[in-house]
């Protein structure tokens, strides 16, 4: 018994010396031969137990199983701290340097004025409009005569026309897409038109291409006080907070009453007479807008004396460019690329 | 329009600075865009008398004068030539500002101090008084040191002020006026009756009428003033003109133009003498007529214009421009002067085609008052008469084919209630009258108001509701949110697809771009884009501004190439991607058809030049990598794209592809041309695509897969094939003779070279079979996969 015990105490502290030297997974697989092997040292001493006396057999089998599964879950334990100091050890060799540029394609760039107007028609469809579309190439009906703006009227002066041979024309405003809208889906509609208009104008601040968003409500009973509503809402939305705003009287062949809103300069709200963005006057011109007139109203065949509405026409190239602190509308059309990404290069 | 001020309030009181009147009209609709005060900066100028004017001692380009300047002498040495002993001058001693702000002081000519200067027009600020070249003489009447802007009333601001097109009642002091009287709480109309002027009688000379053959003018008059003497205008008229922005020429001319500028009624001033006849009909232009305008211009005219005529020839474009044959000289002994009403949109449509706009036809296509036409000659009467002297006969000559009633408009209660939610019909009736509407009705329903003639604008009863709410002022209107009685708004296929492009190109390092939609004529040429191409023949600009942009585009590639090109220009080298969705501009398909407006996305990548690049070439873009780009781009909208080799005029021979959506064709993925790259001047290759995006509108949803739980087993084939066969047609043949049980085949190898036979190259696929409901045995795989082989073998192929 004693003796049995004894070599049991022997094996185990050599064991543990061996163990605590190993160095590496192979070394741990040697300790693992070498004691529980085919002829490792206990497998040897279990078979040893058959010639010990019936009586010592269960406690000298019981100690040598004790000290089997110590050596088993020892081994299991340093295996997996071995492997886990293997792997440090390497991953310390290779490393990289994390402050190298990245593989592949960085994220592109948006434009200005498609960000603004997609922003712009969020706002308004949360307001109920929905988007409608029309065609750039246009004749004079839509664009001129069905808004109310006959022929030689002077009102055309204020939008210099581009013409095709064929007489037609390019719009000049979305507005005809609210007559083809009517004609279309008729009354009660709330529709806002986004798209690109031309006019024969080029400098720093006007470009014979640029963006406009209109929008459209016609129902029975409209107010001005739901053109003021709506359009509150939006300038708030837009430019991030509430802007005081203010409307004056304008003139618009298709719209009656017509007016202009101007917002509160939201860089300095009147108070620097050297903004340079208000010019010192603390507004900021950003839309016109009315009730629609009636004989717009007759044009897109719906009944001026059931349903009236509001309408109004913006720029979101000016929109983005107030919202964005640009000054040079026609580099938004030249694709620079140190424009685009924010940065020069 | 430049407004005077002080002018403007002779004809109303105005208890506001200028600016808080100027802020009033603006907010009413009268936009006042800027106020000037060209005098502003002068300080201490008197006026003088020259006691005695010598010549320079020393400087013979020089003189010297001894002032009178009412508290005691100053001498002055002067290079002007104008001046004489008795000249009343402008003169600023030393320590006084003129216009520009210059301090003047003492200065010594060669021997002889100036102390300060006498002035010219220019350096009081109003260059167009001067009536000579040197100093500004000053009319007799004054007294020696008393104080120049005082004298000349020079304390004067300049309105300028911007007129919408339907409110030509404001172009004149009279109207302006009363619009002020309107919108400007406390301001008062001071009286001015201009008297209808006496007709029918007789004039001092033999005169044989006057016609009206056109409709174009139903109203004509005519004064005479038999014997006048063309001089400059008094200063203070010219000071007035100067004010009002309007260029002084001569007393005669001069008066026309300030009568104008009060009423708002054009005159026109004949020299009689000239006239080819004694009489003026007014006709309608003969196709192809020709006329000389008093600016020398020659117009050939159309059956749309309108002209005045003596003795058969034209002598004025009517409300446009007189002609150089009968306008005033310097040897006019008597005038003629035409008061009118022209139709404004024969005026307009003449003015817009000939390109002529005077201030005249401004008006005039903006509507004259009916009612002014005629007092209007009255006016000038007096003036002339008072202010120059110059005698106008009472009688005028009148022809008239029509009369004016005042047109009458009813204001709703529950029209004004439903616009601006407040409905106070007494107070809206008294801010009609001061605009100077009348009261002419009442009723349960509301007020019927007579408009005056000066308002051709107001017509409708939403015209009254506007003029109310101007006045009363829209920020009395409350604000409120409608309702969503009729449901959610819809951002609409179209927004959503363009959305979700964008941000897969983007998030695939795009640059978002917007390029204009019309391009240079030679864009085609430079693509080699050939006649029979529809995309040669975009719609060209009738009237285009530069020919940089005179053609609608028929593709999105020009718009990017050029983006492309200025970047390289401006010295960008770093890889670069653009891309742009928009709009093409195609012709009709078939006559009779309407042009096409098709909704495209394109794309170019360039890999930059002329740098060193981190990580070699996996950071370059070519064909394939911006035809994962395309597919992506596609996908987003639950598409996918084929592609098979194509044909551009403008591809890489070997490299364009074909694009197909949902077996339409769709577009093109290419590297472009390496010459027309060349005559570009892009260094290296570009990567591009086009693709038709309408089949990519509608929101097809998502189908998901299976879920697999038996997992595949594989097996890989690898065969030769000829370099004609496409990796698509043999994926599509192992697809079709792999059988029900091969889910996917991925190609993973390609070779060609050594130990291949030329001609051909080596294919190597990773073919996955499986069946959803249990896992495969090897066997089985293997016995279709043999089959596969074995079809494949058979049809040619040889595999390895």
């Amino acid at each position: 018994m004693n003796a049995i015990q004894a070599k049991l105490e022997a094996i185990r502290n050599q064991y543990m010396e061996a163990l605590v030297k190993a160095d590496g997974s192979e070394s741990l697989q040697a300790l693992r031969v070498r004691y529980l092997g085919k002829k490792g040292e206990l497998t040897q001493l279990l078979r040893s137990l058959g010639g010990l006396p019936p009586e010592e057999r269960p406690m000298a089998g019981q100690a040598l199983n004790e000290l089997r599964q110590e050596v088993e879950a020892s081994l299991e334990r340093q295996a997996v701290l071995l492997a886990h100091a293997e792997d440090e050890a390497m991953e310390a060799s290779d490393r990289l340097d994390v402050t190298l540029p990245p593989r592949g394609r960085g994220w592109g760039a948006f434009h200005p004025v498609v960000q603004t107007m997609n922003e712009i028609i969020d706002i308004f469809v949360g307001m109920g409009f929905s988007v409608a579309y029309g065609p750039e190439i246009e004749d004079d009906f839509h664009n001129f005569e069905a808004l109310n703006i006959p022929p030689h009227h002077p009102a055309r002066d204020m939008q210099d026309t581009f013409y095709l041979n064929s007489g037609k024309l390019l719009r000049t405003h979305t507005s005809p897409v609210e007559v083809r809208s009517m004609l279309k889906w008729g009354a009660p509609l709330r529709i806002i038109i986004p798209g690109k208009v031309y006019r024969r104008d080029s400098d720093q601040t006007h470009s014979p291409m640029f963006h406009q968003l209109e929008g459209l409500l016609i129902d029975e009973d409209v107010s001005l006080a739901d053109l003021k509503g709506c359009l509150n809402t939006f300038v708030g939305a837009i430019f991030g907070r509430p802007l005081d705003s203010r409307f004056r009287a304008s003139h618009f062949p298709f719209t009656e009453p017509s007016l202009e809103m101007d917002v509160e300069c939201f860089a300095c709200s009147g108070r620097n007479p050297a903004c340079r963005i208000c010019k010192g006057t603390g507004w900021l011109e950003i839309l016109g807008c009315g009730m629609t007139h009636p004989n717009v109203l007759r044009y897109g065949g719906i009944d001026p004396d059931r349903y009236n509405g509001f309408a109004w026409g913006m720029g979101p190239d000016r929109v983005a460019m107030l919202k964005y602190g640009l000054t040079d509308l026609r580099v938004l059309f030249e694709g620079h690329g140190s424009f685009l990404t924010g940065g020069g290069y | 329009m430049q407004i005077s001020w002080n002018w403007l309030n002779e004809y109303c009181r105005i208890p506001l600075s200028p600016e808080e009147a100027a802020a009033r009209l603006t907010v009413t609709g009268c936009e006042v865009e800027d106020i000037q005060r060209p005098c502003k900066a002068l300080r201490d100028l008197k006026v003088a008398r020259i006691e005695r004017l010598a010549a320079h001692p020393e400087r013979a380009d020089l003189f010297v004068a001894d002032l009178d300047t009412g508290r005691g002498r100053s001498r002055c040495v002067t290079a002007a030539r104008n001046l004489k002993n008795g000249d009343w001058v402008p003169y600023g001693g030393p320590g006084s500002v003129i216009a520009d702000g210059t301090v003047l002081g003492r200065r010594d000519f060669d021997s002889i101090a100036s102390e300060g200067m006498m002035l010219s027009a220019e350096e009081i600020g109003l260059p167009g008084i001067a009536d000579e070249f040197g100093i500004l003489r000053l009319p007799q009447g004054f007294s020696a040191g008393e104080d120049l802007v005082e004298a000349l009333e020079l304390d004067d601001c300049i309105l300028e002020v911007s007129v919408t097109p339907n409110r030509g009642d404001l172009l004149s002091l009279l109207g302006l006026a009363r619009e002020c009287l309107g919108v400007i709480p406390g301001a008062s109309l001071k009286p001015t009756d201009m008297g209808e002027p006496s007709s029918g009688g007789n004039w001092p000379l033999s005169w044989d009428g006057l016609y009206l053959e056109d409709p174009g003018c139903p109203l004509y008059g005519l004064s005479l003033a038999p014997s006048v003497q063309i001089e400059p205008s008094p200063m203070k008229t010219r000071i007035r003109l100067a004010f009002s922005g309007v260029r002084s020429i001569n007393n005669v001319v001069d008066a026309t133009n300030l009568v104008m500028l009060i009423t708002g009624q054009p005159l026109h001033a004949f020299d009689l003498d000239r006239l080819p006849a004694r009489e003026i009909t007014v006709r309608g232009a003969k196709e192809g007529e020709r006329f000389t305008t008093l600016d020398s211009r020659e117009h050939v005219l159309s059956d749309a214009d309108l002209l005045i005529t003596s003795g058969g020839v034209p002598v004025a474009l009517a409300g446009i421009m007189g002609g150089e044959n009968s306008e005033i000289t310097a040897d006019t002994k008597s005038v003629a002067f035409e008061s009118a009403y022209f139709e404004p949109l024969r005026v307009s449509r003449t003015a817009r085609r000939l390109g002529v706009g005077t201030e005249a036809s401004y008006r005039f296509s903006r509507g004259v008052d009916p009612s002014r036409v005629l007092p209007t000659l009255s006016l000038l009467s007096n003036y002339l008469l008072g202010q120059t002297g110059q005698r106008v006969e009472k009688e005028v000559r009148v022809a008239r084919t029509r009369t004016w009633e005042k047109r009458k408009v009813v204001l709703t209660r529950k029209k004004l209630h439903r616009v601006l939610l407040w409905d106070d019909m007494k107070e809206a009736s008294a801010f009609l009258e001061r605009l100077g509407l009348k009261e002419a009705g009442s009723s349960e329903e509301g007020l019927e108001f007579e408009i005056p003639t000066a308002r051709a604008d107001l017509a409708i009863e939403e015209d009254l509701i506007e003029e109310v709410g101007r006045v009363r002022g829209y920020e009395l209107v409350p604000s409120r949110i409608p309702p969503l009685l009729r449901g959610t708004g819809h951002v609409g296929d179209e927004v959503e697809a363009h959305r979700r492009i964008r941000i897969t190109a983007m998030s695939r390092g795009y640059l978002e771009v917007v390029t204009y939609s019309f391009i240079h004529p030679r864009w085609t040429e430079w693509l080699r884009i050939p006649e029979s191409d529809p995309r040669c023949h975009g719609f060209p600009l009738a009237n285009p501004i530069s020919q940089d942009q005179s053609v609608m585009r028929t593709t999105l590639l020009p718009g990017l190439l050029q983006a492309l090109q200025t970047n390289i220009r401006s010295g960008w080298k770093d890889p670069i991607r653009l891309f742009e969705v928009g709009r093409v501009f195609l012709p009709a398909e078939k006559e009779g058809d309407e042009h096409r407006e098709i909704l495209r996305m394109a794309g170019i990548a360039w890999n930059g030049r002329d740098r060193r690049i981190l990580y070699d070439n996996s950071m370059k873009d070519d064909l394939l990598s911006v035809k994962a780009d395309v597919v992506s781009l596609c996908q987003s909208r639950g598409l996918m794209p084929e592609f098979c080799a194509g044909r551009e005029p403008f591809g890489h021979v070997g490299q364009t592809a074909r694009v197909t959506l949902d077996g339409e064709p769709s577009g093109y993925l290419m590297s472009l041309k390496p010459g027309i790259l060349r005559e570009l001047e892009i260094p290296g290759p570009v990567f591009a695509f086009e693709v038709d995006i309408e089949s990519m509108l509608p929101d097809r949803g998502f189908r998901f897969g299976q879920v697999v739980r038996f997992p595949a087993v594989y097996r890989d084939i690898s065969l030769i094939a000829s370099l004609d066969t496409t990796v698509a047609s043999l994926e599509k043949e192992i697809r079709i003779l792999g059988g029900p049980l091969l889910r996917g085949a991925v190609l993973f190898d390609v070779y060609q070279g050594k130990g291949i036979p030329e001609g051909t190259r080596s294919l190597a696929f990773s073919l996955a079979y499986g069946d959803s409901s249990r896992t495969l045995r090897d066997q089985e795989v293997d016995e279709v996969h043999d089959a596969l082989r074995r079809n494949l073998a058979e049809k040619g192929f040889v595999l390895r």
